[in-house]
């Protein structure tokens, strides 16, 4: 278990009766940037705190470049972490807040400064040293918040949500820079979100969280085309769940029946029977030979979506630009295509 | 194996300096550092008296801090030391040993000691300090020390000053009076007919002091908080011109001494009074002396408590949004409708809330009943004169406390109940578009009906009341003279340089010391502990919270005679000392320091302090730098209002005084008591002047928070 | 915190002057304490630390400070006060070579109180009327107890309550040794029609006679003289069938940390230097010692009809308590 920047060993928490979080093991590799993606109230922001040392584990190590931290107080810990509100002391300067983290660790005031300015610049925020928070913009502030995080040199950065605050345009740029910048500094990055779009755009990997456990780790290809359950594939992006029939499996290929259609897709462990199948909505193909009406069509401009009712519930289905028009009420048939369809693995359901 | 550690831990040698180097005792003449190691016992160090003067009581603790030395981290040695040193205060009193079965135990001992001293409370907090820092390294407070530390103190300071006295004075209650049991004792005393009697509801008669205290109460709560809802309605909800000056009049009865509302009232409405000789004169009328008695002492309560009710209320009304009103106006409802039926109903947990406030002050106020009572008796002035009075009983005196008690604590929990459910008042933090709407007309004839007249009286009766200060004999010589002040405040140039002459320097100088190093402690005190509640969460923290807002339920009467009878012995030998006045004050004023810290942390955005915590700050750093520099609008109140009480409050401090630490509030009942009313008043004057320069000094001192533009949380 | 270690240290005593130190409560008015604490600090050199206090605060402090004293002497208020510390064996008895110059009453309470406290003043109660107001409602002036209940007085009479109020007790025990104990309690039954409120200080129904707030007062005679001089409208009259009177007192504790300092202040007061402090600072007390100056606007002792007081007596803790509830039955609890 040993070797990462972060392991977490049997790591839960609970508030009394309450359980938090499922004791849990977790390694984070050093120059990796892995993402904790789940619903609020999963606790992914609780297993942040608990690495943080703003609260402290009820059970469980934490180890820190293999030092056990479990019982350090936050500011014993070489960790720094990203607010969601910034959390910028709105009493001082720009300056002062990237230094203070500097100066509580014994720097002296002038050579902290000297660097909280360099760090600036790594932002591209030179020159804003001495303005007061309050008269930075949303995209600035969050700039700021990450250099006062950065200027620490921490074995691991975390960030809990920081671009929840930021309209959609400025969060598609900053979630760009914050994996630039980890790249090009070689940053051991513990990131906590609930956009999968977001995960999927700066994860080396992605920890799907449900209920306080783990359901699903992986790389973002990983979790996209393998989901261990539906809740993962949904979460991962659109996804129509159905029921379907395995037919026979032979050499880990399984035949999959789905009303009049044929499937021959990667058993993963699934034997004859019923099963769940996940397909993706631009994996369903309008005039097949399985029958279903259209109940809404959407015009998207680079796309159009229909919302199919069909024997195995609604589907929904995007189809990219070009593609003849249906409207609504008129009977199509359609079927998969079986690179955007896969089966969730029986064991691994379970296991849940 | 010892681990031992360079430096060692501070709390290690605050408990050596304790035991080794500093006077072990309270010193009972002069205090000096040479005489540490010298021939009188009782001014040395522990080390010495162990060692020279044959005070063998001493080793234990000296041997814990040995042990401790050899091991700072660990847990053992730290208890051990502290339950040393508390081992060593109880068993040695003034007289010997404190219990029979001690002297069994060690043969009879030919020597005593004093309280504990500078080295007691060093050595006492160091192992405090290293019990707790053993116990974060174990994991609790989350591995932090510097809370860990603010909790052990803030818990050993409540159970010494709060606790301890409470209980002391309980145990009083069944104080066997000479051919009774104890239990007839305590039974006799709790059905005593003077405390129960219901006599007056069939005849014209007084009533146990118990029902004549709960009538007031109940009385003046409600006069008061109608008459603050009325100015609070007119100042938010009325184009009223000179609503500015409402307000600030609003704030002159918080900042006076007792007293002087209630010789206002009689120089007004006594039998001598003016309205009565005008009556007499126009119409032949003869109004009497009706001011004595409960009527006077509503009357003077309500003056006093419509402006705590008034501040309650102000935030309450405010706190409403337009937005309801407006709603509801929409929705074809009159203004009166409105009004009635969507603004009054969500002031309602506020109203009780500024009702229970004002019971529970009437409850415990001391100077207006003491003053115009006449034959009306209540509790607080009942349990003044069961101690001085010629019955001498504190028996009785405790078991009236403990009624008193009770009933506060009673409407305290009722507060904190209706608070708790307020949670409904439409205060959002999204700016609300509308205007606060225009009281309906009847309602806003009927609130100026009750509120001008009763505001120009209030003028009328401290003019009058301060008038006093300045003629020759109150209420009979109206030569106007400054003869007062010269008494109290002469100054005279001689040979060795000024001479503060004046009668009323010398207690001046006492009130405006203790009260200006009590503010702080009591500021620092209370901030903290509302930091620790609101923002660490440890075992306790709820019995903590009660334990502090206890204090605020024991009225100053119960408090200054529980002190009394608790720190005049041994281990804590406190009376007569500054700093029995100094716990008075810190403790009963520490609750608002708390409500004022808890209230600002609440708007205060828990992430910030999480933030520096990641950035390496330690708790200290955090609550230095973060956390106080955002305060200081709750820093600001939390000082004005511990200094403002300790210079005013008088039931406590009253059996606490001594010839050397005199308070102005005694300094003036004594010359009210002696009708020496002029230099009383005189007094009073100069010490409102005094505050109002004080609440401007500390404004000045703690400064502005600098937010830059969005600076809009409100304090 | 270190804060309060600081200051610990800071507020700890000065160190002592050489000759010691005395810690004194007094009972009087300050101003008269003032003098006294000053004179004897600079005839003596010794270091006075003296508060005010009233009577019942000064019994309750000694009280509660028994296990470990701090007041060395207790200067003035009412024997029966003294009596009740003696009583708990509150007192240190000590006779001073200078009693022989005391007059009677003083040396009586010294000897009753086997040598635990000596009078070094007295007053007598007198009833006190306020001259315009009885002019205006044409009420006659009292000349004694029994013309108290007069209708002509009906509300217009201030009493203090016994139950906290020394003086109150005075006059109650007073009458009970002028009559006896059921004519007296019938005789407060009548007077109870009479009585507009029952004070719970003592001083405080001269007060109120003096602004007007009421008629009459029945009060210590140097209290009432005292506002005379301030120029309030009052004057008093003895009553005929005899009065009550007060012997103020002067004890050393039990204990005291500085006896010998409390001796000398003991031996000092009782001179006549000490006792002209007094009539300087305008008290009206009797002075107890032959060769002090008398007051001129205080009738001598001897010219009053006094009623034969039984300090011992009535100081008595039960004898009080007795007394206390059978007025509580029978006057405090009656409908007015």
């Amino acid at each position: 278990m040993s070797g990462g920047a972060l392991t977490l060993e049997g790591v839960g928490k609970r508030y009394g009766v309450v359980r938090a979080l499922k004791p849990l093991d977790l390694v984070v590799q050093p120059g990796t940037l892995v993402t904790l993606l789940g619903p609020s109230g999963c606790g992914k922001t609780t297993l942040l705190r608990l690495v943080a040392g703003l609260e402290t584990a009820t059970e469980g190590r934490i180890l820190l470049g293999g030092q056990d931290v479990t019982q350090l107080a936050a500011g014993e810990r070489n960790v720094s972490m990203v607010f969601q509100s910034y959390a910028l002391f709105p009493h001082l300067n720009v300056l002062d807040n990237v230094a203070y983290g500097l100066v509580s660790s014994g720097v002296k005031r002038a050579e902290a400064r000297l660097r909280a300015e360099a760090t600036l610049g790594t932002v591209g925020l030179a020159g804003y040293g001495a303005r007061l928070p309050s008269e930075l913009s949303g995209g600035q502030q969050q700039r700021v918040a990450v250099a006062r995080a950065l200027v620490l040199e921490p074995e691991l950065l975390l960030f809990d949500e920081p671009l929840s605050n930021l309209d959609t345009r400025l969060r598609r740029s900053m979630r760009e820079e914050i994996r630039a910048l980890q790249q090009r500094l070689g940053l051991t990055v513990l990131y906590v979100t609930h956009d999968q779009a977001e995960a999927m755009a700066i994860s080396d990997r992605i920890v799907v969280l449900r209920d306080g456990a783990i359901a699903q780790a992986g790389t973002p290809r990983e979790l996209y085309e393998q989901p261990a359950s539906v809740f993962v594939a949904g979460f991962m992006g659109e996804a129509n769940a159905v029921r379907a029939r395995v037919l026979a499996v032979a050499a880990g290929q399984a035949e999959v029946a789905l009303g009049a259609l044929r499937l021959t897709l990667p058993a993963r462990g699934c034997g004859p029977g019923e099963a769940d199948l996940v397909v993706r909505p631009e994996a369903i193909r309008l005039g097949g030979a399985e029958p279903a009406t259209v109940t809404r069509a959407t015009y998207m401009g680079s796309h159009a979506e229909y919302v199919l009712a069909t024997a195995h519930g609604p589907l929904l289905a995007m189809l990219p630009g070009g593609g003849e028009p249906h409207a609504a009420g008129s009977a199509v048939g359609f079927d998969i295509d079986p690179a955007g369809a896969v089966l969730i693995g029986q064991e691994k359901e379970e296991e849940r | 194996m010892p681990r031992l550690s360079w430096p060692p831990p501070w709390p290690l040698l605050l408990a050596a300096a304790g035991l080794l180097l500093l006077p072990w005792h309270y010193p009972q003449d002069g205090f000096a550092l040479v005489s540490v190691w010298g021939e009188d016992a009782d001014a040395t160090s522990a080390l010495a008296q162990a060692a020279r003067h044959g005070r063998f009581w001493f080793w234990p603790a000296l041997a814990a801090l040995a042990l401790c030395a050899a091991w700072p981290r660990a847990l053992a040695p730290a208890v051990l030391g502290l339950a040393a040193v508390l081992a060593q205060a109880l068993a040695v009193g003034v007289q010997g040993w404190s219990a029979p079965w001690l002297e069994a135990l060690f043969g009879a001992l030919d020597d005593r000691q004093f309280g504990i001293g500078l080295g007691g409370a060093c050595t006492t907090l160091g192992f405090l300090w290293l019990t707790t820092g053993a116990l974060a390294r174990r994991g609790a407070f989350r591995g932090d020390r510097f809370v860990a530390g603010g909790v052990g103190l803030l818990a050993l300071l409540i159970l010494l000053f709060t606790a301890w006295p409470v209980l002391r004075l309980l145990a009083e209650m069944a104080a066997p009076r000479e051919g009774f049991t104890a239990w007839a004792s305590l039974a006799e005393r709790l059905l005593d007919r003077k405390l129960l009697s219901l006599a007056c509801v069939v005849q014209p008669v007084g009533c146990g002091v118990l029902w004549n205290t709960l009538l007031l109460a109940a009385c003046s709560a409600t006069g008061a908080t109608l008459l603050g809802l009325c100015f609070a309605l007119l100042v938010t909800r009325t184009g009223l011109p000179g609503r500015r000056a409402l307000r600030m009049l609003t704030v002159l009865p918080l900042i006076t001494p007792p007293f002087v509302i209630g010789l206002g009232l009689i120089l007004l409405f006594g039998r001598a009074g003016l309205v009565n000789q005008a009556a007499e004169a126009l119409f032949g009328w003869e109004l009497g002396r009706w001011i004595y008695g409960f009527d006077g002492v509503f009357l003077a309560q309500v003056f006093a408590f419509t402006p705590t009710a008034f501040l309650v209320l102000i935030g309450v009304v405010e706190g409403i949004s337009p937005a309801m009103e407006e709603a509801a106006t929409m929705l074809r409802a009159t203004r009166m409708r409105a009004f009635t039926s969507v603004a009054l109903p969500l002031m309602l947990p506020g109203i009780a809330n500024a009702w229970l406030v004002a019971f529970v002050e009437s409850l415990t106020d001391f100077g207006n009943p003491v003053v115009l009572g006449g034959s009306f008796g209540v509790l607080s002035t009942e349990i003044f004169f069961a101690v001085v009075g010629a019955q001498q009983e504190f028996g009785r005196a405790a078991v009236l406390a403990s009624v008193m008690l009770v009933v506060a604590l009673g409407a305290f929990a009722l507060q904190r109940r209706v608070v708790a459910r307020r949670s409904y008042v439409s205060l959002t933090g999204k700016g609300d578009a509308g205007l606060p709407p225009q009281l309906p007309a009847p309602v806003r004839r009927a609130a100026m009906a009750v509120a001008l007249p009763w505001a120009g009286l209030t003028v009328i009766v401290y003019a009058m009341a301060l008038a006093g200060a300045f003629v020759k004999v109150w209420g009979r010589d109206w030569t106007p003279t400054l003869e007062h002040f010269r008494r109290a405040f002469a100054l005279e140039w001689s040979a060795g340089g000024l001479i503060f002459s004046g009668g009323a320097w010398h207690s001046l100088g006492t009130t405006l010391l203790l009260a200006g190093i009590a503010a702080p402690i009591t500021a620092a005190m209370g901030l903290l502990a509302a930091w620790l509640l609101a923002r660490q969460d440890f075992r306790g923290r709820t019995l903590l919270e009660f334990a502090l807002m206890l204090t605020f339920a024991v009225p100053g009467t119960v408090m200054g005679v529980a002190y009394i009878l608790t720190f005049n012995l041994p281990p804590l030998e406190l009376t007569g000392t500054a700093v029995i006045l100094l716990a008075c004050f810190v403790f009963r004023n520490l609750p608002v320091g708390v409500r004022s810290g808890l209230a600002a942390m609440s708007q205060l955005d828990r992430s910030l302090d999480e933030a520096a915590l990641t950035l390496r700050a330690s708790s200290f750093r955090v609550l230095r730098t973060v956390v106080l520099p955002l305060l200081k609008p709750a820093i600001v109140t939390a000082l004005v209002y511990a200094f403002v009480r300790a210079v005013t409050t008088v039931s406590a401090v009253i059996f606490l005084v001594s010839a050397e630490y005199e308070m102005a509030t005694v300094f003036i009942i004594n010359r009210v008591i002696n009708g020496d009313y002029g230099v009383a008043i005189a007094y009073c004057a100069v010490l409102i002047l005094l505050m109002v320069g004080a609440v401007g000094l500390i404004q000045l001192l703690v400064g502005q928070r600098r937010l830059g533009r969005r600076a809009a949380v409100p304090a | 915190m270190t804060r309060l270690l600081l200051l610990l240290a800071l507020l700890a005593p000065l160190p002592a002057a050489a000759q010691g130190t005395l810690n004194m409560l007094c009972a009087p008015a300050a101003d008269w304490c003032e003098a006294i604490a000053a004179a004897f600090q600079r005839d003596t050199g010794v270091r006075v630390s003296m508060a005010r206090k009233s009577t019942g605060e000064i019994l309750a402090q000694v009280r509660a400070e028994a296990a470990n004293p701090r007041t060395d002497v207790w200067f003035g208020g009412s024997a029966e006060a003294h009596f009740t510390a003696a009583e708990q064996n509150l007192l240190q008895a000590y006779t001073s070579p200078n009693m022989a110059q005391l007059p009677p009453w003083a040396q009586r309470v010294h000897a009753q109180s086997q040598g635990r406290c000596v009078g070094v003043s007295s007053g007598a109660i007198a009833i006190v009327y306020n001259r315009e107001v009885l002019a205006r409602r044409n009420i006659p002036v009292p000349q004694s107890w029994a013309e108290l209940l007069l209708p002509a007085y009906r509300g217009e009479i201030q009493l203090p309550n016994p139950n906290s109020s020394g003086t109150a007790y005075t006059i109650i025990a007073g009458l009970v040794q002028l009559w006896d104990e059921d004519r007296a309690f019938a005789y407060l039954r009548q007077l109870h029609r009479n009585v507009n409120a029952y004070t719970r200080s003592g001083a405080a129904p001269v007060q109120a006679a003096a602004r007007g707030e009421t008629g009459l007062s029945v009060s210590f005679n140097m209290e009432t003289e005292s506002l005379v001089q301030q120029g309030f409208p009052l004057a008093m009259t003895y009553p005929t069938e005899g009065t009550s009177y007060e012997v103020a007192c002067l004890s050393i504790i039990r204990g005291a940390r500085n006896q010998a300092q409390a001796r000398r202040f003991y031996d000092w007061y009782l001179t006549p230097a000490a006792m002209d402090i007094g009539l300087a600072s305008n008290q009206y007390h009797v002075p107890a010692h032959v060769g002090a100056k008398a007051d001129p606007r205080i009738p001598d002792m001897t010219k009053l009809r006094l009623i034969d007081y039984d300090i011992a007596a009535y100081g008595d803790a039960a004898r009080r308590r007795q007394i206390l509830e059978r007025w509580d039955r029978e006057v405090g609890s009656q409908p007015r």
